[in-house]
């Protein structure tokens, strides 16, 4: 098994990191977060969305990765999509990349038909956003300005496309999430798949959610830490940079060793997916248990290394903190994929 | 339409620069990107050839190691294909000695109705072998260009001043560079990526191109760079503690740099 990228997949992903830095600065994930501007709360007046980095993506093939060839798409792979995912986590995008052209790219491209042939070229052009996640009470990221829904449990699967379905908007820590528990949802739109075959479908799509907040979890655990790094590098106390300070030193070393133990799980995580490994569920859970883990350790690290003023709404790391935060508990926070983990070695 | 780009690779300039101290020039070892002066350069063709409604873009560097990285960069812009000098008798080249490579690569891509180059590079600046190239091609030239036309067989040119712009116009062929900044380069689409790989770059020595080594790199070189060092440290200012008085300080001082 080799899961180290070729060199196709470093430059898609050196290309996507470049457009990401023009088109998704911190003040752009600034300006996305809901609330009136300049309000305490870090409001920007926004929609949860970047829309010029969205377009710019569409436009480079991105969204496109994993839709047929027929559909517009690049038909590629697992393997060429997560580290894209990476990247949009370093950049603290807050789009759906990976609810429209992950998880429902990779469902749509699975299960064909009718929808699959209306949705997938339109998906790979940029033309429609898709929050997803369990048919059910949980809140859905990207949910206010999706076009569409993917949700599903054991039994049914479905699609819904944004009007056939009731919103109710919900809060989050992180103000570009776009939050909200969809009403009504067990009857609208279309059964994708229903009967025995829904759980194997229902459980790909959410292992795919899983991998996917699990790659943009590592990003913006490499984005703090760089950050941080750069911070201790240059404030200075007592005549000297606080980095050389070993309280300093050693909170960013554990948190560097935690980002660089979950990267790996993340990336054979999606060679397992793209390669149909029996084991690709336990691979999908190790990699989002350490990547949630890492994030909270590097979001912890990031703050108290950053002192009084990593608090502030007005300075960026907080864009990316409380992003970590929300993706850390989304699509199963780190006990339910240990327990999980557990479950599939046979332990208690 | 055919437009040729001459285009340079560069160490990143993210990465610290390093200079070797045996021959007090900018270390080009490691791996080398798209300058991205050049990229302006390759946008316009694109746009220029796309207008003409047919021809295509061609690449022409000069790089150590048969450098390809930069060229990849342009490639996957779009650029159809490329020429590469890559030679050790060119290490030490000055701004002649690598327009005379230049000139003789570009006659190597074929036939071209223009040529475009970025104003300088961003890791010599001379800013001096554009009009060179154009002068050992028997070409006219036209610098700092921000916008440019092509009309029948002549290039109509904004060329940017101090004061704003010059409507300038001259036949092709001809050699224009052209500033930073005037158009917006695309990224490449992983469509393009993937196609880069597979087109063709002519790797050429000096002797291909039927030059003399001799001409080319130190032993042609005109220039000794006979010592480096580091630039003068700017010093102190004057902080003056405002009484109530410190305007007339400020006035006084600007009264002797007669100012006012």
């Amino acid at each position: 098994m080799r899961f180290a990228p070729t060199e196709d997949q470093v430059d898609f992903r050196d290309a996507v990191r470049a457009l990401l830095a023009d088109t998704c600065p911190p003040e752009a994930v600034r300006a996305a977060w809901g609330g009136r501007v300049g309000e305490e709360t870090g409001g920007g007046g926004g929609d949860g969305r970047v829309r010029a980095a969205w377009s710019a993506l569409a436009e480079m093939g991105v969204l496109g990765v994993l839709v047929p060839e027929s559909a517009g798409g690049l038909g590629l792979d697992d393997e060429d999509m997560v580290p894209l995912l990476v990247e949009c986590g370093r950049a603290a995008l807050p789009d759906p990349v990976t609810a429209t052209a992950y998880v429902a790219a990779a469902t749509l491209r699975d299960v064909g038909g009718e929808v699959a042939d209306g949705w997938l070229p339109r998906l790979a052009a940029g033309e429609v956003a898709v929050a997803a996640g369990p048919l059910g009470d949980a809140p859905l990221a990207g949910a206010l300005t999706a076009d569409a829904f993917l949700v599903g449990d054991d039994a049914v699967l479905r699609w819904i496309p944004a009007g056939d379905v009731e919103l109710e908007p919900l809060e989050s820590v992180d103000g570009s999430r776009g939050l909200a528990r969809l009403r009504g949802a067990a009857t609208a739109g279309t059964a994708l798949v229903e009967g025995p075959a829904a759980a194997t479908v229902s459980a790909a799509a959410a292992d795919r959610a899983a991998l996917g907040a699990a790659a943009e979890l590592v990003g913006l655990s490499e984005r703090m830490l760089a950050m941080t790094v750069a911070y201790a590098s240059e404030r200075r106390q007592f005549g000297v940079p606080i980095g050389s300070f070993q309280a300093v030193k050693h909170q960013l070393a554990d948190a560097s060793l935690a980002v660089a133990f979950a990267a790996p799980l993340v990336l054979r995580a999606a060679n397992s997916l793209a390669h149909g490994d029996p084991d690709a569920g336990l691979h999908v859970s190790m990699a989002k248990a350490k990547a949630s883990s890492a994030a909270r350790t590097a979001a912890d690290a990031s703050l108290q290394c950053h002192g009084a003023i990593g608090y502030t709404v007005e300075y960026d790391l907080h864009l990316f903190m409380k992003r970590a935060w929300a993706l850390s508990a989304q699509a199963g926070g780190p006990d339910q994929h240990r327990a999980r983990v557990r479950a599939a070695l046979g332990l208690r | 339409m055919n437009v040729v780009v001459c285009v340079k690779q560069i160490p990143d300039p993210a990465d610290p620069g390093a200079l070797d101290p045996s021959t007090k020039t900018l270390k080009r070892d490691g791996k080398l990107i798209l300058d991205e002066s050049d990229s302006y350069g390759v946008e316009m063709a694109l746009q220029l050839v796309d207008a003409a409604g047919g021809g295509e873009v061609t690449l022409v560097s000069m790089a150590p190691n048969s450098e390809v990285g930069g060229l990849r960069t342009a490639l996957a812009m779009g650029a159809a294909k490329a020429v590469l000098v890559s030679d050790d008798a060119l290490k030490g080249s000055d701004a002649l000695g690598t327009s005379k490579v230049l000139a003789k690569a570009i006659e190597r891509a074929g036939a071209a109705d223009l040529i475009l180059t970025a104003t300088e590079s961003s890791d010599g600046y001379t800013g001096t072998v554009p009009e060179m190239v154009a002068e050992l091609m028997g070409l006219p030239s036209v610098t700092f260009a921000k916008s440019i036309t092509i009309d029948g067989g002549a290039a109509k040119v904004q060329r940017q001043t101090e004061a704003g712009y010059d409507d300038v116009e001259c036949p092709l062929p001809a050699v224009v560079s052209v500033t930073a900044g005037v158009v917006e380069p695309r990224y490449p689409s992983f469509k393009g990526i993937m196609a880069a790989k597979s087109k063709p770059v002519d790797e050429v020595t000096v002797a291909d191109l039927g030059i003399d080594a001799g001409a080319v790199g130190w032993a042609g070189g005109g220039q000794e760079i006979v010592e480096v060092a580091e630039a003068e440290a700017r010093e102190a200012g004057t902080i003056v503690e405002d009484d109530g008085e410190g305007f007339q300080k400020v006035v006084d001082y600007l009264s002797e740099l007669k100012v006012i």
